[in-house]
Parts: C-alpha cells; structure tokens; sequence
C-alpha cells in the first residue's frame, strides 16, 4: 500500500497560513511532526511525500523535514519514503542537506516519473540504483551481469540501497521502491 | 554632553567603520546625535545599519537619539521610499522634515526596510520578494529563473540568523542599483543586520576553546562562514552560510559579515576588499551584506 502526503497542504494546516513557501526551522520542525504523525498512524509501506505545490524549500527546512525526518525513521519498524514533485531548487537544497548527513532518499521530480537518488551512496551503489530502476527487478546475479561486476560486489553495493531504504526486498530479487 | 556623528556623505559598508568609529566605547555615555545633513547616499547596508545603532541604543537603555534629516530632498525621498524613516521615528527623535513614502510602481528597492523579529517575519520577507526578485534579478541582471529560488533561500537563512542567534530583532532591505566605481554594473544588494550579541559571543562557549589566545570577533568569523560551525550541537546546523558561499561563488557574488571588531569577506575578482578586518572600531550584533553582480557584461 502506497500513501500520499502533500506536503503543501500540511504546511497551510501547520501555520494555519497560506503560506506556500517552507521556510524557517520552527516551521520545518512542525511540519515534520505532522508528517511523524501521519506515518504512525499508517499502514503503508511506501509513503510519497510530494513537494509539487511548495513554492520555495529553504535549506533549514530541507534540514528539519527530510533530513531529520530520514534520521528518524531509521530508527523504525522497515517502511519506505520517496519524495515527489520536486523542482530543481528542492532538489538542490536537498540533496545539499542529504549529503551533509550522509544520508540518501528516492524521489522524482517535477512532472516525471522516473526515480532519481538524491543524497550521499557509495558511487557502486548508485550505480545499482539506476540500473535497478532499468531493469525493474533483479536478483545480485542479474545486477553483476548487467554491470560486469563480481556478484559480491553486486550484492554489496544492494545491501547498502537497503540499508539506505533505497529498494525494497522481494524473495531474492530486490526492486526499485516505485516499481509495480 | 551630546556626541555628534556625522553620517557619511556615502554611508555604505566601506565608510560604515567610519561611522562606527563615531560611537568611541558602546554605549557612548552621552546622548547620540546622528547627523545626515550632508548625507547623498546610503546603501541598504547603511541604512539598516542606522537603525541597528538606535535600536542598540535603546537596548542599553540609553536616551533616545537624535536624528538630523538629509538637507537633499532626493535623498530623504529616496530614503522614505525605502521605509527608513518610517522605523527611524521609533528609534530617534527626528530633526528636519521627512517626506511622506509615496506608493510607486515597480522600483529598484526590491524590498523595504523590514524589521526581523520571529520566525513569521522571515516568511513575510520571502512571501513579499518572490515577485521583485525574478523582475530583477531575471529580467535586468541576467541570472537564471533559477538564481530567483537560491537568493531567495539566501535572504530566508540570512534573516533565519537573526532570529536564531542574535537575542533580539534585526533588520534586512534588498535593493538593486549600479555599482559604479567597483564594478560598473548592476547589482542586488541584500543587507541584513542586528543589534544582538554578535558572532563571537554566540559560538564562544561551543568553539572558543579550541580556537585558544586567537579567538576573538574575526576567528569566530571565520568559524561560522569557512568551517561553517554553528553554537548548536545539532549537525544539521551551520549548513546556511556555507550553502550561501556555495551559490555566490558561482555568480561571482560577495558576502561579507560584520561583528563586533572585525569583518569577513568572501571577496570575488572584481572586488579589491581585504578577506579579514580586524581591530575595527567596535558596532554591536551583526552585520551581513550579499552582493549579486549581473552576469551579462565582463566586469572592468
């Protein structure tokens, strides 16, 4: 199951504002309680948390919605957040903030479907992410033959998308988080 | 007793030590008299830097200073445009007449002189700028759609400080105008400044130790905007200054941050301003002032 939280709309009913700009750490940090309470409350595995109606994303809110947020969530039960709808400017202060911690998310962006990994991997990990999104689903094997790799350093590379929560397991093979 | 300072005839942040120096020992004893008679010209930095001085004043409760009006009448309008006196007349008992602001189309003050004093007040800035700043920065200095979101980002982390770590309110204005002497081109100008306890006070009880004989104003400085340290243990913070380095390095922007006795610099090749300041004549909180060159033209 797959839920949606518009993060837009979450901003207007945290400030009480028509505010479409996220800006400022006490915002950011309210907002993100919000969606910590729609998380628990929830028995989804994949929540999509779209940005597309967020004017502007400072870095600060970046920092205390997706980053704090991610931190977090590492510390619950296996459950899966992409981000959505982002435009260039979201993704920089982002990605900006993911680096920093060292921490990695899947989103798309803007009017597109394919994922994209925003954040701090290993450069074999990303690599994996985006042949994994290629292939759809693969076992290490399929991943190693796709990349000329040694199944090892395939395997590897999976491990660290799911410690990152980047893929998702399914038997033996491994699949993208937006992948049917 | 009254100290006379007299504002320079082009108060901007290079003259603005100057006028710094016009206090002697904060708080000067005396009462204050600002006189900006002679004054042609003042850049958003000077302005809000005015006001940081009587609102610092009234803050150590000293009497109310006294303010003398430009004689120039195109000054002083330009000045109310800009909404200076309409915040002056809080803070100094005004001397001479003081147009009214006229509401006019679209100018070259992108945003007026705002005072920052919580969290609500930084979204108003960046709610009212959003329009402004494609028109000029788009549209007269070049940049890309793009550049409108990051300045944008930058002046919220900028006002941000304020409220975070300067103990009181603050004040910011953003205005674009030519840079004739140094540059000899268009620029937008944000300025942001505070009467509050400064950059050294802030991090001393997180960073000063390390930093050992050589802290001071200008090491606490270097801390925040190069190694981007923040007071907070939160590793999440300190990211703002650097992220907005990042950006004006690529538009060959400047930032420079005044505190206490010295000022930083990240200076471009266009500029011939000295990185670090020091022993400079004592103003109190901060003072932070980003400059945005066009990008059209190749700098003479």
């Amino acid at each position: 199951m797959i839920q949606t939280i518009r993060i837009g709309n979450l901003l207007r009913e945290t400030v009480m504002r028509p505010y479409r700009c996220l800006v400022t750490r006490p915002t950011g940090a309210a907002v993100r309680c919000r969606i910590e309470e729609a998380l628990a409350r929830s028995d989804c595995h994949i929540t999509l948390l779209d940005f597309s109606d967020v004017e502007l994303l400072d870095l600060s809110c970046a920092d205390e919605v997706v980053a704090k947020l991610l931190l977090a969530e590492a510390a619950m039960p296996p459950r899966f957040l992409v981000l959505r709808g982002l435009r260039e400017d979201h993704h920089e202060a982002i990605e900006y903030v993911l680096t920093h911690h060292r921490l990695a998310v899947t989103a798309t962006m803007h009017g597109r479907g394919e994922p994209r990994l925003l954040g701090w991997v290993s450069p074999d990990a990303r690599a994996a992410f985006d042949c994994l999104c290629a292939l759809g689903a693969a076992r290490p094997g399929d991943l190693a033959e796709a990349l000329a790799w040694s199944e090892g350093r395939a395997r590897e590379a999976l491990q660290a998308l799911l410690a990152h929560r980047l893929i998702r397991p399914d038997g033996e093979r491994y699949l993208p988080l937006l992948s049917a | 007793m009254t100290r006379v300072i007299e504002v320079p005839a082009h108060l901007d942040d290079r003259s603005f030590d100057q006028f710094a120096a016009g206090f002697g020992a904060w708080p000067p004893e005396e009462k204050v008299l600002l006189d900006a008679r002679g004054a042609q010209w003042a850049s958003p930095y000077g302005l809000i830097g005015m006001l940081t001085a009587g609102q610092a004043l009234a803050e150590a409760k000293r009497d109310r200073p006294l303010l003398t009006v430009p004689q120039s009448e195109e000054v002083k309008r330009y000045w109310a445009r800009a909404g200076f006196f309409h915040y002056a007349a809080e803070l100094f008992e005004l001397h001479g007449r003081v147009p009214r602001a006229q509401a006019s189309g679209p100018s070259d003050v992108l945003l007026d002189v705002t005072p920052v004093r919580a969290t609500e007040d930084v979204h108003e800035v960046v709610g009212k700028i959003s329009e402004s700043a494609t028109r000029i920065l788009h549209g007269e200095l070049g940049l890309e759609l793009k550049a409108t979101l990051r300045f944008t980002m930058a002046l919220s982390e900028a006002c941000q400080n304020i409220v975070e770590h300067a103990g009181t309110s603050g004040w910011v204005a953003v205005q674009a105008y030519t840079f004739r002497r140094r540059l000899g081109r268009r620029v937008v100008v944000i300025a942001v400044s505070d009467a509050g306890i400064g950059f050294r006070r802030s991090l001393e009880s997180t960073h000063a130790k390390r930093f050992g004989e050589r802290w001071g104003d200008g090491a606490a400085l270097e801390a925040a905007l190069i190694q981007g340290v923040s007071r907070f243990r939160d590793p999440g913070r300190g990211q703002g200054l650097a992220f907005i380095k990042r950006f004006l390095d690529q538009w060959k922007g400047k930032i420079s941050i005044r505190s206490g006795t010295a000022r930083l610099s990240i200076v471009p090749p266009w500029d011939e301003d000295v990185p670090l300041s020091e022993h400079l004549p004592f103003f109190p909180g901060a003072q932070v002032q980003i400059i945005i060159p066009a990008q059209d033209a190749e700098p003479r």
